[in-house]
């Protein structure tokens, strides 16, 4: 049997290959760059979404130690924030914790004394100390030295807080930066852009 | 047979474009599920969760409020008709719910400590809560590294269950823990409040209207009796132990009308004032945004006094000495004080109240008088209060003061010993009655000898003083006006003494389990 062989499924010749073969290079090469592109893109949002919700987090967790912090200080550098906090919770080693272990976890009933500087109310004897800072990549959370890991500064993410006393008030700024992936040569707006700011005031300040 | 390939080219073509559609749809769908799952958290649960802590507070602001109703206006403080039930020694209040994002608070409030003036200090513990809305899934963020823990450790919604009541029971204390289900996705916060009884006394002078004074040679400056007795030297002498408390002779004025003479060793506070330390001798803060509102003062509940009847007015010679109560005479207390109703204080009355005595030693000795009506009518009146060492007398007036600095005796020197209360001035509802305007007007007639310790807690009289007495207290009134040059002593011990006359909240804490 002889097949036909039809014109039109004739063999490209080699100018139509070589055309061809150019086109679709160059399409191909668009759809990939353009893919990269996407992807590209694609993660700096979520990565910019991803150190937004840190950058909440961060705040989240400071204003609410300021809240009840009885001192808050800045370090010079605005980069670290140490505060002391009413020790309201009875934690493992405390004396009452010892006397009754049933009572890890339980609040305390505040006491009332009479100071020089005034009436004072305390849960215990001592302070709760809670200091954030910043280590390598993390911002930190350390309570009576425990560390929590709070948010990742692989994104630079830059806390800064400024405490504000007045004479009968005082309150802590913070600002919270990161640099996002996606930049522009490096322009100062990379980063302020980025800006979160709070303010919390302190409600538990001790005068002394 | 003839066969064609131009069906397989074209499947080729239509697979790289379905390729490249499913690469481009994984890459946008898995970032819109990562942008959906952190929206879900910025938008609903970090949302929820402040505002939460919004509710939180919203309840201590009911609770404060009623609160200050105990002092302002008892009948109506904790009313069951707001939703206030009394059990076992705590009001409690059921939920309100709030707000286009129906956030709902509950309180509880207790007394938990009474001072030594027998005022109750009260903790306020609340809780609010917020519906999570959006999707029911925990975010994204938890996943930093093993020892990092993210937005679980920090907000805690509870999407089937309680986890604070399942783990400490309803009060947090550890009992009737329950596995609670909740209708809906919700956070909640809670917080605990402790309301401090306010003192009258918590400055030098305290003037909820205008000031004026004093005069240009005289100076506010302070001391504490507990610590020895007052030493005009110490203000200016760094060293000596007791000079910080020698600099809270503080003047605050909740108008921006004051005028400021003399020297003053404490702060001033005013309410828009353009004072400045170029223009005045304040050696402490000039603080010229500090507004500040004076309640009405009411009578206090006698309750629990003890209730002597006799006398009933003051004559020109009165003295009273305690009630002898089983051959003993009563000292009363300082929550249970000596309770004597008068109708009448003459215009030359004079006053003594004598302590009690158990075989010949003077006891602590407390006494109240409610005046219903005035203590000295006009200029020429000369009405005298006296004093002796141990006893501690409250003097409330419904009407007007006017007498003589050097008719107020007390002979121990504490200012607390001597407290002097004006009663507002009210409608036959009760409502303040603006349009009675009380005085208390002292003139001086020895010049710096003729002075007093006492204190006094008018704040809805206009307060004048004249002449240049030395006083040792502290003084709460509407409008002031002083000209002389008073040498003026603050005791800061007055910080605690007296009776509460409203409340302020003295410690926050959350309670983040």
């Amino acid at each position: 049997m002889k097949l036909k062989t039809s014109p039109s499924i004739a063999g490209f010749t080699l100018s139509e290959m070589l055309v061809s073969l150019s086109l679709s290079s160059i399409v191909l090469a668009a759809a990939i760059t353009c893919g990269i592109s996407l992807q590209k893109s694609f993660n700096a949002v979520d990565n910019y979404f991803s150190t937004q919700m840190q950058q909440i987090r961060i705040i989240d967790y400071l204003n609410r130690d300021v809240k009840r912090g009885l001192v808050v200080t800045t370090s010079v550098d605005l980069q670290s924030v140490t505060m002391s906090v009413p020790k309201y919770i009875i934690q493992a080693g405390d004396p009452e914790a010892i006397a009754d272990p049933e009572s890890i976890g339980m609040p305390r009933t505040p006491t009332v004394a009479y100071t020089p500087s005034g009436w004072q109310v305390n849960y215990s004897p001592s302070t709760t100390t809670v200091v954030y800072s910043i280590s390598g990549n993390s911002i930190l959370r350390t309570e009576n030295g425990v560390v929590t890991t709070i948010a990742s500064s692989t994104d630079q993410l830059v806390p800064q807080s400024t405490d504000v006393e007045l004479s009968n008030t005082e309150y802590a700024n913070t600002s919270v930066t990161f640099l996002p992936i996606f930049t522009s040569g490096g322009a100062v707006a990379e980063r302020t852009g980025t800006s979160m700011y709070a303010t919390a005031y302190l409600r538990n300040k001790r005068r002394g | 047979m003839r066969i064609s390939q131009r069906t397989v080219a074209s499947g080729n073509v239509l697979l790289c474009v379905l390729c490249t559609i499913l690469v481009v749809s994984l890459i946008g769908g898995n970032v819109l599920l990562n942008c959906i799952t952190r929206y879900n958290v910025a938008s609903s649960q970090v949302r929820s969760w402040k505002e939460s802590l919004d509710a939180a507070e919203t309840g201590g602001d009911i609770a404060y409020a009623e609160l200050r109703k105990t002092i302002s206006d008892p009948t109506h403080a904790f009313s069951p008709s707001n939703g206030w039930t009394y059990s076992g020694g705590a009001y409690t209040n059921s939920p309100v719910t709030y707000g286009q994002d129906n956030l709902s608070t509950s309180s509880r409030v207790d007394p938990f400590y009474y001072d030594g003036n027998g005022n109750a200090w009260y903790r306020i513990r609340t809780k609010g809560t917020a519906p999570v809305l959006g999707l029911k899934r925990v975010g994204m963020d938890d996943r930093m590294g093993p020892n990092t823990r993210g937005d679980s450790l920090l907000r805690k919604i509870d999407f089937n269950y309680d986890h604070f009541v399942a783990t400490y029971g309803p009060n947090g204390d550890g009992v009737g823990q329950t596995l609670l289900p909740v209708s809906k996705p919700q956070v909640s916060r809670r917080v605990e409040l402790i309301a401090a009884p306010m003192t009258p006394f918590e400055a030098a002078i305290k003037a909820g209207g205008t000031f004026y004074g004093l005069g240009s040679a005289a100076y506010i400056d302070s001391y504490r009796s507990t610590t020895g007795s007052y030493d005009a030297s110490v203000k200016t002498n760094p060293s000596d132990p007791r000079y910080p408390d020698s600099r809270s002779g503080t003047v605050e004025i909740n108008s921006s009308v004051a005028t400021i003479q003399g020297s003053i060793y404490g702060n001033l506070y005013t309410n828009g004032g353009t004072v400045t330390k170029k223009t005045t001798s304040i050696f402490g803060i000039i603080d010229n945004n500090v507004p500040f509102s004076l309640s009405p003062f009411a009578m206090p509940s006698t309750a629990g006094w003890n209730y002597v009847s006799s006398p009933t007015m003051i004559t020109p010679n009165t003295t009273i000495n305690p009630p002898v109560v089983n051959g003993v005479p009563r000292t009363g207390t300082a929550q249970s004080p000596n309770y004597y109703l008068v109708a009448s204080f003459a215009n030359n009355g004079n006053l003594t109240v004598n302590p009690a005595v158990v075989n010949g030693v003077a006891q602590e000795t407390y006494v109240a008088i409610h005046v219903t009506g005035d203590i000295g009518q006009n200029t020429s009146s000369q009405p005298t209060i006296t004093v002796p060492a141990n006893v501690h007398l409250e003097v409330y007036f419904d009407g007007n003061f006017q007498t003589k600095a050097e008719n107020i005796i007390n002979t121990s020197g504490y200012a607390g010993n001597l407290q002097i209360y004006a009663i507002s001035p009210t409608l036959p509802n009760g409502a303040p009655d603006p349009s009675v305007q009380q005085t208390v007007n002292l003139n001086s007639g020895g010049g710096s000898t003729s002075g007093f310790s006492a204190v006094f807690y008018t704040p809805s009289a206009n307060f004048t003083i004249n002449g240049a007495p030395d006083i040792t207290g502290a003084i709460v009134c509407k409008n002031f006006y002083g000209n002389g040059n008073v040498h003026w002593h603050y005791d800061r011990a007055l910080d605690s003494a007296g009776d509460a006359v409203d409340y302020r909240i003295l410690s926050y804490v959350e309670d983040i389990r």
